[in-house]
């Protein structure tokens, strides 16, 4: 009987302790990496090209799904709030409300989610696939540093193109929430700028541009160790895709749950 | 020129190499067979010092590599080309910036347009001239291969690796391959070190064999040895015989 009891919660501490343990293992790797990459940033020792053709990669082409995504966000505040504005009579809180929403939450982290999708699934495959094709083992047989010549570019490209998508997705949401406000809720562009200008401020900007840096950095890590670490083939990609992509937007939710309440 | 003793490897808790003794004098060609996952892509590996052994030792041209720390084999590699299983040609650059990639860092004052003119000359030596802008993708498996070959060999390192460098092509593409890796080799007198799961090509441009079963040395002597070889698996293997321990 004793044995019998012993052996249950021996059962159980394996089934609880095992995931336990691989969430663990991947965190520790997640930091071990963020220290690596912050010794090749101090000094800088990373490659120009491979950041160039980065920022180009992950930011030039995720143009224009950032401005569909922002534009249809913006309209979608104002579709929300429209019953409520012509109820209420309520325009000239339509600009303040689609700026303050948009600038300090809807922005930053819609398209956070939007680049953790199309630039940080893209770089766990492709980091993925390098590791089963051999490029990895090929570039330290050159003894080459895969962290500084692979991750460190793609981290900071991520960090810096995320931040700035995030100012252009704000300024083409407030257009859409301007052109929606319009059409949908009869509220003038007039009307409509006179309530953003006068009530959002600088801060709600700096604040939604603080989290956007901070969720590139998220998106950056989470891609690039689950993309340096693939094992088994293709299934081993796909399921790093998977893995980074959900990592990420449990990151970003978590992390904008503290950044809200910790900066002004 | 290359000296273990007693290497023992553990990868994942399995131990794939066990304690592997093995001598290469400088300019032998030695060719490594065996079943599948019997630690020969991994013994390459470890000779380049991708894996550290947890024992033995491992020197390379008098350098012990086991207790290197990793910026300090650069020079060790240097010494070292290698073709791997895959290829593993950078998808993110073009043929010609693949074949002079292990030149632009061996050599950064090399100008571009040095590393294009000496990669497309490596390039015209394995038969692929015009390749130079086309991508990776876009190069058949043998192709491939051959440009896998012109970047092990840019720099004419004294040991070259191949790790199955016919894998998958056929008998003509194969023996043309064979033909290219003689030439490089005599032209060059590097040690080379290949292995292939096409026995008999590979037996007859080796001079010497190593066979590995599970980690361990079976065999290790002259490829003429080989079929003297009384241990069963060796046996088998080499005969192709669907009977016997394996």
């Amino acid at each position: 009987m004793a044995g019998r009891v012993a052996t249950s919660f021996g059962n159980l501490f394996a089934a609880v302790g095992a995931p336990v343990l691989a969430l663990c293992a991947e965190v520790g790797g997640i930091l071990t990496l963020l220290f690596r990459v912050l010794w090749c940033l101090v000094p800088p020792r990373f490659d120009l090209d491979e950041t160039w053709r980065n920022l180009h990669k992950m930011g030039v082409k995720s143009v224009p799904i950032i401005v569909l995504t922002a534009f249809f966000t913006g309209g979608i505040m104002v579709i929300q709030a429209a019953v409520f504005v012509k109820k209420f009579g309520a325009t000239s809180l339509v600009g303040w409300g689609a700026g303050y929403a948009v600038f300090r939450e809807v922005g930053p982290m819609l398209l956070g989610l939007m680049f953790s999708g199309r630039v940080g699934s893209n770089n766990t495959a492709e980091l993925g696939t390098m590791v089963v094709t051999e490029q990895i083992d090929g570039l330290r047989a050159l003894s080459i540093d895969p962290v500084r010549y692979l991750l460190v570019p793609r981290v900071l490209s991520m960090i810096v193109m995320l931040f700035l998508l995030t100012i252009l997705g704000d300024v083409v949401a407030i257009l859409g929430a301007a052109l929606f406000g319009t059409v949908l809720a009869d509220v003038s562009l007039a009307s409509f700028w006179v309530s953003f200008s006068q009530n959002v401020h600088v801060a709600d900007v700096v604040h939604g541009l603080i989290k956007a840096a901070v969720f590139g950095f998220i998106v950056a890590l989470t891609s690039c160790h689950f993309g340096i670490t693939v094992k088994g083939g293709a299934v081993g990609v796909g399921r790093a895709v998977n893995n980074a992509v959900v990592a990420a937007a449990l990151g970003i939710v978590l992390s904008d749950y503290l950044l809200t309440y910790a900066l002004p | 020129m290359i000296r273990c003793a007693s290497l023992s490897l553990t990868l994942s808790h399995r131990p794939v190499l066990h304690e592997l003794s093995w001598d290469l004098a400088a300019g032998s060609v030695w060719g490594i067979i065996g079943p599948p996952a019997s630690g020969k892509s991994v013994l390459v590996k470890t000779l380049c010092g991708l894996f550290t052994p947890q024992r033995g030792t491992l020197h390379v041209d008098g350098v012990e590599m086991t207790r290197l720390p990793e910026p300090a084999r650069v020079d060790v590699r240097r010494k070292m080309g290698m073709l791997f299983q895959n290829n593993a040609l950078f998808d993110f650059l073009r043929v010609w910036e693949n074949v002079a990639f292990p030149l632009a860092r061996q050599d950064p004052e090399l100008s571009r347009e040095e590393l294009a003119a000496r990669a497309g000359e490596r390039l015209r030596a394995v038969g692929l001239a015009g390749s130079e802008e086309k991508w990776p993708s876009e190069l058949s498996g043998g192709m491939k291969k051959r440009v896998g070959i012109a970047r092990a060999t840019i720099c004419n390192a004294p040991v070259l690796i191949y790790d199955e460098p016919t894998a998958g092509l056929d008998p003509v593409t194969t023996s043309k391959i064979y033909d290219l890796l003689t030439d490089l080799r005599t032209r060059h007198a590097s040690t080379v070190i290949a292995i292939s799961s096409d026995i008999p090509a590979l037996r007859r441009f080796v001079e010497n064999v190593l066979f590995l079963h599970q980690g361990r040395v079976l065999y290790r002597g002259p490829e003429a040895g080989l079929e003297a070889c009384e241990d069963p698996v060796v046996y088998q293997f080499i005969r192709g015989l669907g009977e016997g321990p394996l």
